[in-house]
């Protein structure tokens, strides 16, 4: 893989991102009406009107108005929100620890637990055992998250409580630090739950048909007339080159976990980046939508590029140029 | 080093249907040092022969009946385990296509040929990519493209390294499944004289699985002929290419343009080769062989010796003395 390829990739990446944030900025001057009729109310006199728009530059012409605004996006200076007046950055970073707790973690377990059961399960193909395990799984992958999760509230938090029903903490909050750590493991472990089972079910089928896919090539009998091991076939044969796909998908799956945040944090009332999203969205509160979505979009390009490279490095026959 | 003595073996595939016979009595002995070519048309049950003797059947193939001795040892009473470890590779190999998919994609070509060294020797990964790049040499690679990965080999280089590849535990029988087939003319000269040397020099046993007649004349020294999961003519190449006896293998002959002869027409035989599952009664070639009258569709004949030493046929047609009717295919 070579430099120039790596800095083609970001060169791409800049330009797509200098489209969005167009976009984002052309979008929002497009809409009808007045964005501080929004704001204000209409009791307000013109003379504070104009007042505000000064403050926000909205009396400037267009080009400046979207220069200053590429300034802001670059310096990830978003503004404050209409709502309670806070810089938008800080109370996106305040929350940003509890959403990648939450989806960091159920992320992880889906990936680990839906490739290697897909792998035990390639080479069980057609037997009772496997067959039960692609069926949950395949039912699980079909119900909808938020299902599952009200589920699981309803199991374990209501009619046997033994998970919080809501927060990401108890209230009072605990002091002591082993015990705030218990607290909030307390109070992930059904959100959690929620979101790997209903997504685990999607890496274990696609881990699943694509390692037996692998095990009826021609380089796995080769393999397996070597006198290899069991073991050595499955995961140096048919599992190594059914990597890259994997690999890249699990790059590419990373942007979706910010907007998986939206529906589960609302279902579990957790203080996290996705329902802040909707409250901001319900309140009109538009410089945290639009600094939501930037971030948004930043992330979904640094995915697509990290999972441009890494497919180079985990197969051989892509050269990067 | 021992010869291998397969006798009455019998594989069936099982399936909703029924049981595809693909392998059906089959016997023959290959003395070592010497080259068999199994021929016959697609589906006959060779290539199923070939994945028998290294039990590398898919989960519904399963041997029913006979026996595999290699040596003083029956191959068909070793567990698994056993098999994979003391005969795959260390004493039967098998040259897959190479210029289809039998190197993984994604490891080196060197390495594919040392992790087999690995599995069976009590060596250091070191030795064995050293071992790897001697075979690699010997089949005319140079050592250097052992870090490189299958797609930046040709089409004969990467049948050459399968080779490599088979030689890399120093077997003593190595079965060949259509190894050239892929290849262009010119290549695949090449991988057969490769073949031939290393054979001599090593003096390994080969069973060669073709359809490809001019293969088999070329390489082997013994050929037997397969339909529909019997083995029809066995003997020495030269005398059943000249003197074909079986109505199969006369038609098989004469479907086989000769470049030194006359312009004629290519015949070819006429039906397709039967369901395996419900072999037809009596000769399993007499719906297809213009010779066939009311004994042949009752009575199943047995591989027999006819006329000169060695050379075997099954056919009622075919007298005690070796004397055939010439068949002609319209």
């Amino acid at each position: 893989m070579s430099g120039t390829y790596i800095w083609r990739r970001i060169g791409y990446g800049l330009i797509t991102l200098f489209i969005i944030v167009t976009l984002n900025f052309v979008i929002f001057r497009i809409m009808p009406g007045d964005p501080t009729s929004l704001v204000l109310s209409p009791d307000f006199t013109p003379e504070m009107r104009q007042l505000l728009l000064e403050k926000y530059g909205l009396d400037q012409p267009l080009p400046i108005q979207y220069v200053l605004y590429l300034k802001s996006m670059l310096t990830f200076d978003f503004g404050r929100s209409f709502y309670n007046r806070q810089p938008v950055l800080e109370e996106l970073l305040a929350r940003l620890p509890n959403t990648l707790m939450l989806l960091g973690t159920a992320f992880v377990l889906n990936v680990f637990i839906g490739v290697t059961l897909g792998l035990r399960m390639a080479t069980k193909q057609g037997t009772r055992l496997e067959a039960a395990v692609t069926g949950v799984s395949l039912f699980l992958n079909a119900m909808p998250g938020f299902f599952i999760g009200l589920l699981l509230l309803l199991a374990f938090a209501y009619y046997w409580p033994i998970f919080p029903i809501r927060g990401t903490m108890s209230v009072p909050p605990p002091t002591e630090f082993w015990d705030i750590v218990l607290d909030r493991i307390h109070h992930f472990i059904l959100p959690v739950a929620a979101v790997t089972l209903s997504g685990y079910g999607s890496w274990y089928l696609y881990t699943r048909n694509n390692v037996i896919g692998a095990l009826s090539q021609d380089y796995v009998l080769t393999a397996r007339a070597k006198g290899l091991p069991e073991q050595v076939v499955l995961y140096r044969h048919a599992f190594r080159s059914v990597l890259p796909p994997i690999v890249t998908l699990v790059f590419l799956s990373l942007p979706g976990l910010i907007t998986g945040a939206v529906i589960t944090e609302q279902i579990f009332s957790l203080y996290g980046v996705g329902r802040y999203l909707i409250e901001a969205t319900t309140q009109q509160d538009y410089p945290v939508v639009q600094g939501a979505f930037y971030i948004i979009a930043l992330a979904v390009l640094i995915s697509n590029m990290l999972a441009d490279l890494a497919y180079g490095l985990v197969d051989p026959r892509i050269r990067l140029r | 080093m021992g010869r291998l003595v397969v006798s009455d073996l019998q594989m069936h595939y099982k399936t909703r249907k029924g049981n595809v016979r693909a392998v059906d009595k089959v016997s023959f002995t290959l003395e070592p040092g010497r080259a068999l070519g199994v021929v016959g048309e697609s589906g006959c049950g060779k290539s199923s022969l070939g994945l028998t003797l290294l039990r590398l059947l898919p989960k519904n193939g399963e041997v029913v009946g006979g026996s595999i001795r290699l040596g003083d040892q029956e191959l068909l009473q070793l567990t698994d385990e056993e098999f994979r470890k003391n005969v795959r590779w260390t004493k039967m190999s098998m040259v897959f296509q190479g210029a289809m998919n039998a190197l993984n994609p994604v490891l080196t070509v060197g390495s594919q040929i040392a992790e087999a060294i690995v599995a069976h020797e009590q060596t250091s990964k070191k030795e064995a990519a050293a071992r790897a790049r001697q075979l690699l040499e010997m089949v005319g690679i140079n050592p250097d493209r052992y870090h490189h990965y299958p797609h930046q080999f040709s089409g004969g280089m990467k049948q050459r390294a399968v080779i490599a590849m088979a030689l890399a535990c120093n077997p003593q029988i190595v079965i060949a499944d259509e190894p050239t087939t892929a290849l262009d003319v010119m290549v695949q000269a090449q991988v057969l004289k490769a073949m031939a040397d290393l054979r001599e020099r090593l003096g390994l046993s080969m069973i060669l699985v073709s359809h490809d007649l001019s293969v088999v004349a070329q390489t082997c020294d013994d050929v037997a002929v397969m339909y529909a999961g019997r083995i029809v003519e066995y003997g020495p190449v030269e005398e059943v290419f000249t003197n074909p006896l079986h109505p199969y293998t006369q038609g098989l002959t004469q479907a086989f343009p000769d470049i030194d002869a006359e312009r004629a027409p290519i015949v070819s035989i006429p039906g397709t080769p039967p369901n395996l599952i419900n072999p037809p009664a009596g000769c399993r070639f007499h719906p297809r062989c213009p010779l066939a009258d009311e004994a042949c569709r009752r009575i199943d004949p047995e591989l027999a010796e006819k006329g000169r030493a060695g050379h075997k046929v099954a056919c009622l047609k075919v007298s005690d003395d070796g004397q055939a009717a010439e068949v002609k295919f319209a």
